[in-house]
């Protein structure tokens, strides 16, 4: 197995070890195979947009499957399980325990994972990731409905079942000597998803089966013509999936923490407001789901409400960025490919969040809604900030995983790429949605200005998916060939890194 | 460290500052916006897949187009017929869900004529994309400063009103002369033609038109009868993105119940693909001999 130099292995060994390394190199590679396949699709849709009329999808159906498919496999078989591979790799060394709590539990989070992502790229939905009713209850043919119902339900039960055994492994096995407040803030940052998953998701667990029951006809939660309301359905839906956002968030936050202070050779500045930024934004995250939904024709008072329970999450983000900065601030910086991608995952989270302040207050939320500038607002933090610090984690972790380096010359010009395409992506998109251009629009009106940013996006995300496969080449074949890494400091930083022991598994 | 502290408190309160300035003024334009002045007259707005219709006032109804007067405050009451769709005027910063079961309500006051665009902003399946409308803003109508006579209130209603109802009659004298002209020539012998539009044909996958491939020969009258309870056209094209669209026959939008006629002697022989403007989905052929 070219993925272990030390001691090599047969695949077998590997696909059913219930040592976290292994699951956690599972959830890794799985994670990164469906970003590519998400990323296939995006660039197939903005290939599609690269000119107003039918490019290359065949029908407006297609693309609505396509963009569908897109945003449930990014969210759920990229951003979520790679924050659970980092964490299944990095916690039970962080914390000084020999596995996860139950590594049996372990391995059926992982496992409960490709069935589940069968269901939902078989099923091909075409309801939007946000499936809203009535539509996906009275319109959207079957079974590629039921079956992204399903898939759904699985995925939210394994991240419920990884997310208890974090909790465990982090609260109850933590090593004696170590005290929770010099628990690295990597492991505060799993710790906070993983009770804010325990409180989001049952939410959306509900709402899939009544949303199933809907589409039998059996019961009419969503369906006014039998007393139901379509609005309680994207409550319980936001309700989870906005304190996904900080789910997916938290996680890139933490890896910043692990990389930021290492590169500058430098303490992390104030640990005490790093844990305090987690904790506020995991409790506050949960007061803003409603933003979603300003103009679903909710009173003035909730809009108040929500406007203010979303202002109020921005001081523990800007806490956070305060304190990277800080961290950085005269330190001697190795800018190494994992910092690259930190620092611009960094900038892009300063700018989407200013973004995000923009949406929140309510007569702009009026030109922006269901715009453009919300696909491009809600990528850049998700593409800008959570996948490139990823990303750039993905580097940072490779001589670990491998045992071997990867080549630098190309994992710099992966991130000068990734960060320019993405730039050139999402900044225009906010543009175009200035511009009055809807989301998930098959096709456009033909109009000069919408024609040219059409054509600038669908550029830059091209060269983001160049430089991602870049990023596959250097990775398989560094992993094969690359030299081997000085496991004490991989980096030459002159500061510790992982134990690589902790790879050989002990059962 | 008790110094460093100090930045992060001053860079925190910075923030703050500015997240307490950016939500009160939002609160306050929000505020003054929402309130729908008293004389706003009242347009319903109703999406259905996927086309919009709009009752005014007075009870004139309008399909796909609105028509506006400059200056004058309207309170639109938006609602759904089937699933979400959003009524949105980007130049106007219109934007509200219709969501069915519910009625939203803004207001709007359109100080710019012109012909401005109506989209649809929630996504609501196949022509999404295509779910288009006009808006139409048309100077107000003075009234002649001679003929003070009337209310000002009611004059501008009284001087638009006829137009909206002629053309509404016009549309009328167009279907239903034709319907009564061709049941004569059917029952003359004279090769009238009827293709119907079947109950349940705006649902995608259902049957649409029947028949399917209809064959007639030139200069015969086709009746279509609509006896579905949704809008729908009979347009020649593939769909809407053929340049050819529309330009051999088109019947335009016929409602739900009604019907009317394409007129087969200035149509080419051949082959003809046609579908439904408001349900692209729904498509056949008519072969002209």
């Amino acid at each position: 197995m070219v993925l272990e130099i030390k001691k090599p292995r047969p695949l077998w060994e590997i696909i059913f070890s219930t040592h976290h390394t292994d699951i956690g190199l599972l959830y890794i590679i799985t994670s990164i195979s469906f970003l590519m396949m998400g990323g296939a699709l995006a660039l197939a849709i903005r290939a599609e947009l690269f000119l107003p009329g039918q490019q290359i999808i065949p029908d407006p159906n297609t693309f609505h499957r396509f963009f569908t498919v897109h945003g449930t496999t990014m969210l759920f078989l990229w951003a979520i399980p790679f924050a659970s591979g980092v964490g299944n790799y990095l916690i039970p060394i962080l914390v000084r325990y020999k596995d996860m709590a139950w590594p049996k539990l372990n391995a059926v989070a992982f496992w409960m994972i490709p069935p589940a992502a069968a269901m939902v790229w078989i099923g091909f939905a075409d309801m939007g990731w946000t499936a809203y009713p009535p539509y996906s209850t009275l319109r959207a043919p079957g079974p590629s409905a039921e079956l992204w119902i399903f898939g759904l339900k699985i995925l939210g039960l394994s991240s419920v079942l990884g997310a208890i055994n974090f909790i465990v492994t982090m609260l109850k096995c933590k090593h004696p000597d170590l005290p929770i407040m010099k628990m690295s803030l990597f492991a505060w940052s799993i710790l906070a998803i993983s009770f804010m998953i325990l409180v989001a998701i049952p939410t959306f667990a509900a709402a899939l089966i009544m949303m199933y029951t809907d589409r039998l006809g059996v019961t009419g939660f969503f369906n006014p013509a039998m007393g139901g309301d379509p609005i309680a359905y994207q409550h319980l839906f936001w309700f989870t999936f906005h304190p996904e956002v900080y789910i997916f968030l938290l996680p890139a936050v933490g890896m910043l923490y692990e990389m930021i202070p290492k590169f500058s050779r430098k303490p992390i500045f104030s640990y005490q407001s790093g844990v305090i930024a987690f904790l506020l934004l995991s409790t506050i995250g949960f007061a803003s789901w409603a933003h979603h939904m300003l103009a679903t024709g909710m009173s003035f008072t909730e809009k108040t409400v929500f406007m203010v329970g979303t202002l109020a999450a921005v001081p523990a983000s800007a806490m956070h960025v305060f304190n990277w900065i800080a961290t950085m601030w005269g330190g001697r910086i190795k800018f190494a490919t994992p910092m690259l991608f930190g620092i611009g995952g960094i900038m892009l989270f300063f700018a989407s969040g200013a973004g995000g302040v923009v949406n929140t207050a309510l007569p702009l939320d009026f030109i922006t809604h269901d715009s453009y500038w919300v696909v491009g607002h809600f990528h850049l933090i998700l593409m800008g900030t959570v996948s490139l610090t990823f990303t750039g984690f993905i580097y940072y972790l490779f001589p670990l995983i491998t045992g071997r380096m990867y080549n630098e010359k190309l994992g710099k010009i992966h991130f000068v790429a990734a960060f320019i395409g993405v730039i050139v992506v999402f900044m225009t998109q906010h543009v175009l949605g200035l511009m009055g251009m809807p989301r998930r629009y098959f096709d456009y009106i033909p109009l000069p200005e919408w024609i040219a940013m059409n054509q600038i996006a669908t550029t830059g995300a091209w060269l983001v998916g160049l430089s991602y496969l870049l990023m596959l080449y250097n990775l398989l074949k560094s992993s094969a060939k690359g030299v081997a890494a000085k496991m004490n400091d991989p980096f030459s930083i002159g500061e510790q890194y992982y134990d690589y022991r902790r790879r050989q598994p002990h059962h | 460290m008790a110094g460093h502290a100090m930045y992060e408190w001053v860079y925190i309160a910075a923030v703050v500052g500015i997240l307490i300035w950016v939500g009160a003024s939002s609160w306050d334009v929000e505020r003054i916006i929402e309130e729908v002045p008293a004389e706003a007259e009242t347009i319903k707005v109703i999406g259905q897949q996927w086309f919009w219709s709009f009752e005014h006032a007075d009870g004139t109804k309008e399909i796909n187009e609105l028509h506006v007067e400059q200056n004058k405050p309207y309170r639109f009451e938006i609602t759904s017929m089937d699933v979400n769709h959003n009524f949105n005027v980007p130049d106007a910063v219109i934007l509200m869900d219709a969501v069915p079961g519910r009625i939203n309500t803004l207001w709007n006051l359109f100080s710019e004529t012109g012909e401005f665009l109506i989209q649809c902003r929630e996504y609501c399946g196949f022509s999404h994309y295509n779910m288009k409308a006009k808006l139409f803003v048309e100077p107000a109508v003075t009234p002649v400063a001679a003929e003070p006579t009337s209310t000002p209130i009611t004059t501008p209603n009284a001087t638009v009103v006829p137009t909206q109802q002629e053309e509404q009659q016009q549309e009328e004298s167009a279907i239903q002369p034709s319907g009564n002209a061709t049941s004569p020539a059917a029952g003359g012998g004279g090769g009238g033609v009827t293709l119907t539009i079947l109950e349940g044909s705006s649902i995608q996958g259902s049957p649409d038109y029947d028949p399917d491939a209809l064959t007639v020969k030139k200069g015969d009258k086709i009746n279509v009868d609509n006896v579905d309870t949704m809008p729908h056209t009979v347009t020649n094209g593939e769909s809407g993105s053929d340049p050819n669209s529309g330009k051999l026959f088109d019947t335009s939008i016929i409602n739900g119940g009604a019907s009317a006629e394409i007129d087969t002697s200035t149509v080419d022989a051949g082959t003809h693909p046609y579908y439904c403007m408001v349900h692209p989905y729904m498509t056949g052929s008519l072969t002209v001999e």
